[in-house]
């Protein structure tokens, strides 16, 4: 098994979407006006400027969502060898649970989960 | 539902085609390289931590790469390109929370007005 | 087994023991019973601190990955009393109203800092090094960033936090290199592997040392530090420049000693060059200061340059130097933190120039920051003085005679700008001096131990015997 095992699979994915591209364009039905021009935003005109800065709130959910979730990266190499080590494993993992449980509680006292 | 697919480290070895360390310490030493000098020259906070990123992930292909190449009986190189992500994402949210601060502070996040100290 | 895991991670586990009671009473306690949470940690860490001396077998443990020795809980115990100090010192400037709501929170990252410094020094293998390396400076940044209210604190935490990622960056570029040469991150093992001239390793070893020396701010790798003094809040700058440059300059000396012991050829000579640079390039930028605390920052740059003289010859004497100038290093300068803080928390004044006159108004504050700048310099009845010897001697020993002899005439450099500050405080009139005042009792308590310390840690010589022993059978 080599690299050349993937050209057929690379040659039929590009017909695939080719296929589709082209069975779409010949089979769908044509209409041109102004308001296909527009760029698309729920259906209505858009209402001022669109390079609009979001809310500094969407920052603090991305960070506390960026650290539980990188913190679970821990959990699968103790999910592998987690008959191995048995007990000492189990408690060692109830810690780290524990002490991001504080974490998210802080953060839960502090009111950083509500949306302001 | 099939058997789960299971891939050996010999199969995932031919699937690697050609590919030897060299190719990988390229591309890791050039990331490396690209990060410390985008370290230096960038004006924007923001890109001057994407370039530390940069030079955290080169060391992971680094770590990762001489673990598959030369030392494939144990795993420390893997393991320590896991703990190097988690402590990239720690040092990341740290460094956007005191970035958010600054902003709020200075009204800008460029490196050129966010200087009250000098020499 | 969960026994021999407390034995010997017994500091570790107390220090996390108070970090998380804290962070429980932050969460729990009611806003009017805040202010027990401060006293209540200061006794649980003395007493923390005061069995840190018990002494215990070492050992190792998960595999190998953390290691701990009676010289290794000795490095913990001095860096436990220096932050013991700092914790009596802040008390008062964490009272304040706008750092108030927020008091547990510095305790919580001052304990998360000293943490991963215990992890660091305790480190069995590469990756428990980095871990504990983060750990130390990640919650540092937070704590130079503290006053979020003020525009320079931040900027200290990001110019810090930028910088130290840069540096283990760097650090763990050469900690890949070390791999790919032994295969293996464990500190018993990779002496085997490294052979004696071997320019891969050669190339990971100058980006390791790098990335140490941005920690440890020697020249040419400072230029952070500075800014980073100036900005932060002044009790994290004391933290700064004892606690994390003095873990930093053990870790140093284990890994040099303990890992790299064969390749002395190679990094004396670089030991070596940064010393005398890091000693004159720190004394002649501290000449020209007139803030206290860049000042300080400049003095305690070059202070780092004389831990080094230790480390240029590999013996137990050595060692035994750099802990004892460490410990007397931690006295002296957080006395001389601690009048810097009991002046601003008061008046809010850092110029050199607002100390003119002092002694009139604050004869006892003057006298304890006279102690300080004589014990930083290095006079003799001092304990200063005696710290510094004992480099200088094993330096000698080793037959370093001109690095001694730069050595000694950085002294005498840094002599004249001390004595800058207690001319000020002394001789120069000034129409309108700093108010008389009083600081509250943390604070006396805090000064009064460094100034015992300054003169009972140089003149008793069984304290300086007993570091001996310790490293002796280490």
């Amino acid at each position: 098994m080599s690299t050349q095992i993937l050209i057929p699979f690379f040659i039929t994915a590009v017909f695939l979407v080719a296929a589709g591209i082209t069975l779409a364009y010949m089979l769908s039905p044509k209409s041109f006006n102004l308001q296909k021009q527009e760029p698309y935003e729920c259906g209505i005109p858009t209402v001022g400027v669109t390079w609009l800065q979001f809310n500094v709130g969407y920052y603090t959910f991305a960070l506390l969502f960026l650290i539980f979730d990188v913190e679970t990266v821990f959990l699968f190499p103790w999910a592998v060898v987690m008959k191995q080590i048995g007990l000492v494993g189990l408690v060692e993992i109830l810690i780290f649970f524990f002490i991001l449980v504080l974490g998210l509680a802080y953060a839960w006292k502090k009111h950083a989960l509500v949306w302001q | 539902m099939g058997k789960p697919i299971r891939i050996t480290l010999k199969q995932a070895n031919d699937m690697m085609g050609g590919l030897a360390l060299q190719d990988f310490l390229v591309v890791s030493t050039s990331m490396f390289f690209i990060g410390i000098f985008g370290f230096l020259t960038r004006r924007n906070l923001i890109t001057i931590l994407m370039s530390v990123e940069l030079i955290l992930n080169s060391v992971n292909i680094n770590f990762v790469a001489f673990n598959y190449f030369l030392h494939p009986e144990a795993m420390h190189g893997i393991f320590f390109a896991i703990f190097v992500i988690a402590v990239a994402a720690a040092e990341a949210a740290v460094a956007i929370a005191i970035i958010i601060n600054i902003y709020r502070r200075f009204k800008s996040i460029n490196i050129e007005n966010v200087s009250e100290m000098k020499y | 087994m969960l026994l021999q895991y407390l034995s010997l991670m017994r500091q570790e586990v107390s220090l996390i023991f108070i970090a998380v009671l804290v962070l429980i009473c932050e969460l729990t306690v009611n806003q009017r019973y805040k202010k027990v949470v401060i006293p209540i940690t200061l006794v649980l860490f003395g007493v923390h601190t005061i069995l840190g001396f018990v002494p215990f077998d070492g050992g190792k443990l998960f595999g190998g990955m953390f290691a701990t020795s009676h010289a290794q809980a000795l490095m913990k115990s001095v860096l436990n009393v220096g932050v013991f100090i700092i914790l009596l010192q802040s008390v008062a400037w964490l009272k304040k109203e706008v750092n108030f709501q927020k008091s547990n929170e510095f305790l919580i990252l001052l304990f998360s800092t000293l943490t991963g410094m215990y992890f660091m020094i305790s480190s069995g293998d590469f990756l428990m090094f980095y871990i504990g390396l983060e750990i130390a400076s990640i919650p540092m940044a937070m704590l130079a960033a503290f006053d979020t209210f003020r525009s320079k604190s931040s900027e200290a935490g990001i110019k810090f936090l930028l910088n130290s990622a840069l540096s283990s960056g760097i650090l763990l570029f050469g900690i890949s290199l070390f791999y790919a040469i032994s295969g293996t991150i464990y500190f018993d093992d990779l002496p085997l592997y490294f052979s004696p001239v071997s320019p891969l390793f050669a190339l990971g070893f100058i980006f390791f040392i790098s990335g140490l020396a941005f920690k440890m701010s020697l020249v040419p790798f400072h230029l952070w530090t500075a800014d980073v003094y100036e900005g932060s809040p002044t009790i994290v700058t004391s933290y700064f420049s004892v606690i994390s440059k003095g873990a930093a300059a053990f870790i140093t000396s284990i890994l040099l000693f303990k890992v790299f012991f064969n390749q002395l050829y190679l990094w004396k000579d670089i030991i070596y060059l940064l010393s005398v640079l890091t000693m004159t390039v720190g004394n002649l930028f501290a000449l020209r200061q007139t803030n206290i605390k860049r000042f300080l920052a400049f003095s305690s740059i070059s202070q780092a340059g004389f831990i080094l003289l230790g480390l240029v010859n590999v013996d137990s004497l050595g060692v035994t130097a750099i802990i004892y100038f460490i410990l007397i290093y931690i006295l002296s300068n957080l006395s001389a933190f601690g009048v810097v803080m009991a002046i601003a928390n008061v008046t809010g004044k850092e110029e050199i120039k607002d100390y003119n006159g002092l002694y009139k108004t604050n004869p006892l504050l003057s006298l304890t920051m006279m102690l300080a700048m004589f014990s930083l310099a290095g006079i003799p009845p001092t304990a200063g003085f005696f710290s510094k010897f004992f480099l200088f001697t094993d330096a000698a020993k080793g037959g370093y005679y001109w690095l001694v002899f730069i050595a000694v005439l950085n002294t005498i450099i840094s002599l004249y700008y001390y004595l800058l500050v207690v001319k000020a405080m002394f001789i120069s009139p000034n129409e309108q001096p700093i108010e008389r005042f009083r600081s509250d009792i943390y604070t006396r308590t805090a000064l009064l131990i460094t100034v015992v310390g300054i003169f009972a840690v140089g003149i008793y010589s069984p304290i300086f015997e007993y570091i001996r022993n310790i490293i002796d059978k280490f």
